[in-house]
């Protein structure tokens, strides 16, 4: 067998499932316009699938901290953090996150993705064990492995699955890294936080929060899932992403645990990747300004969000989960998500295709991401064209 | 925990993989999980939650490199119920 064989296969899958002429997972948005529309086969479209959760792409402060910065400190860092790529503004950016969160310490890495490799990899080894969530992120899947930790999954949000496997762990729950994520970004369901964390303390266990997709997002502060159920002090890691609500690129992790810090000295994925660029570092330090300061982003979030899912629940559509910025709608066949995504495409509106095995379960997926900055008119488009074309979503095909 | 025969488990494994197999093969001892059976990924897991029920065990995700027939499933079932 020969090095390239095994795409032969995958070459077949895309054949089988992509028909000529619809290819969901290689668009280009020719233009980006706003934070909620671009142009995309010479046609502009509503984006309803993008992560940009408050709007803050194109936020004129963040736009201008970012310019200021480019003009000021050039294009990129050249370097990976261990080295020359530390700036003033990494550092000062792993102050104000650290603060953010009320916690002793902060370390930014290149991308969300990183930041998970980095952290777990390094807090996790062999004689560890790791307990995640079956709908986990592929990072955190990635990183478990990477971290030589025995590697046990959960059934997703079972609690009662999860207190059977750290029991049977016995006095090895002390050193197990219970991983969960504030929003799944399949569904956009919430982790059962509260009881999540009880067991952590029934245990002796350790726990980290994904907040990827709920900070900005969940919380008074927007601090996440972790904030809005009242259990921060129980979480012992956090880490997170800059590329959803901060609008920008780049992850991190926040602790408690004067630890973290070490974490730095073999963290490969921090070590050994370029940094952050000055002017990103300097966007999503204004970003985590806007965020603090301006709590209306996340009332106006919530009205859309309620607009969307309700609108939808009253179609008759069948949703992932309660209300929240990723509104799942469940089609009864790949071919149904397939046909409806360009037909909706077609109409101006993008949203993202999901299929097994992305989607837990065996689920096929349209899935609307809603922003603070879709205006209501959108939203009313959204479901008019939802509408209008649900027999194709709900028919199987 | 008592570790029950190669064969008991064998038997219990035989009625899951049929349960849950894409492709229709002779359940023996080299019967190949992917390329036999049309295992994917998402119907392993599913699989597997059914194992740690029936078994009462926890099966590691790190044990998956090392899983390729029937045999390999069955002798690492023993060993999980022998080491817990």
């Amino acid at each position: 067998m020969g090095l390239l064989d095994k795409l032969d296969k995958v070459a077949a899958n895309r054949e089988t499932l992509l028909p000529e002429g619809i290819n969901p997972f290689d668009v280009v948005i020719e233009e980006i316009h706003s934070a909620t529309e671009g142009t995309i086969d010479d046609h502009r479209v509503i984006l309803a699938g993008t992560n940009n959760y408050l709007g803050l792409t194109f936020h004129p402060s963040c736009i201008e901290a970012a310019r200021a910065s480019l003009l000021k400190e050039g294009t990129g860092t050249t370097g990976s953090r261990m080295a020359n790529g530390t700036f003033s503004g990494h550092s000062a950016l792993e102050k104000e996150l650290a603060d953010f969160y009320g916690c002793n310490s902060a370390i930014v890495f290149s991308t969300g993705f990183v930041a998970n490799l980095g952290a777990i990899s390094a807090l996790a080894g062999s004689g560890d064990v790791i307990v995640l969530d079956a709908d986990s992120h592929a990072s955190i899947y990635d990183a478990c492995k990477m971290s030589g930790a025995e590697m046990i999954r959960f059934r997703h949000n079972n609690t009662v699955d999860l207190e059977k496997k750290l029991r049977r762990l016995g006095p090895k729950s002390k050193n197990s890294l219970i991983i969960v994520e504030g929003i799944y970004s399949m569904l956009g369901d919430c982790a059962p936080l509260a009881k999540i964390a009880a067991l952590k303390k029934k245990y002796g266990a350790w726990l980290m929060v994904d907040e990827a997709h709920s900070m900005g997002v969940l919380g008074d502060h927007g601090r996440g899932l972790s904030e809005a159920v009242g259990v921060e002090k129980d979480v012992d890691f956090i880490v997170g992403t800059f590329s959803k609500s901060l609008g920008s690129i780049g992850g991190y992790c926040v602790s408690n645990h004067p630890e973290l810090d070490l974490v730095r000295y073999i963290s490969r994925s921090y070590i050994f990747t370029a940094s952050p660029s000055p002017a990103t570092i300097s966007s999503v330090r204004e970003a985590l300004r806007v965020i603090s300061s301006q709590p209306q982003l996340r009332t106006k979030l919530w009205e859309n969000v309620e607009q969307l899912y309700r609108g939808l629940e009253q179609l008759g559509f069948e949703l992932g989960s309660d209300p929240s910025p990723i509104v799942a709608i469940h089609v009864p066949t790949k071919e149904n998500a397939l046909f409806a995504w360009k037909a909706i495409l077609d109409k101006g509106i993008y949203v993202n295709l999901i299929f097994p095995p992305a989607a837990p379960a065996g689920l096929s997926l349209l899935r609307c991401s809603i922003s603070a900055a879709h205006t209501s008119d959108q939203i009313d488009f959204i479901l008019k064209t939802f509408a209008d074309l649900k027999p194709m979503m709900t028919t199987a095909i | 925990m008592t570790i029950p025969q190669y064969d008991t488990v064998f038997q219990q494994v035989e009625t899951l993989l049929k349960e849950h197999a894409q492709l229709q093969a002779p359940i023996k001892d080299d019967t190949d999980l992917i390329n036999d059976l049309g295992f994917d990924s998402l119907k392993l897991m599913e699989m597997l939650e059914e194992v740690e029920d029936i078994f009462d065990i926890t099966y590691p995700l790190n044990n998956l490199s090392e899983l390729h027939t029937v045999k390999d499933f069955v002798l690492q079932i023993q060993q999980i119920m022998g080491g817990e």
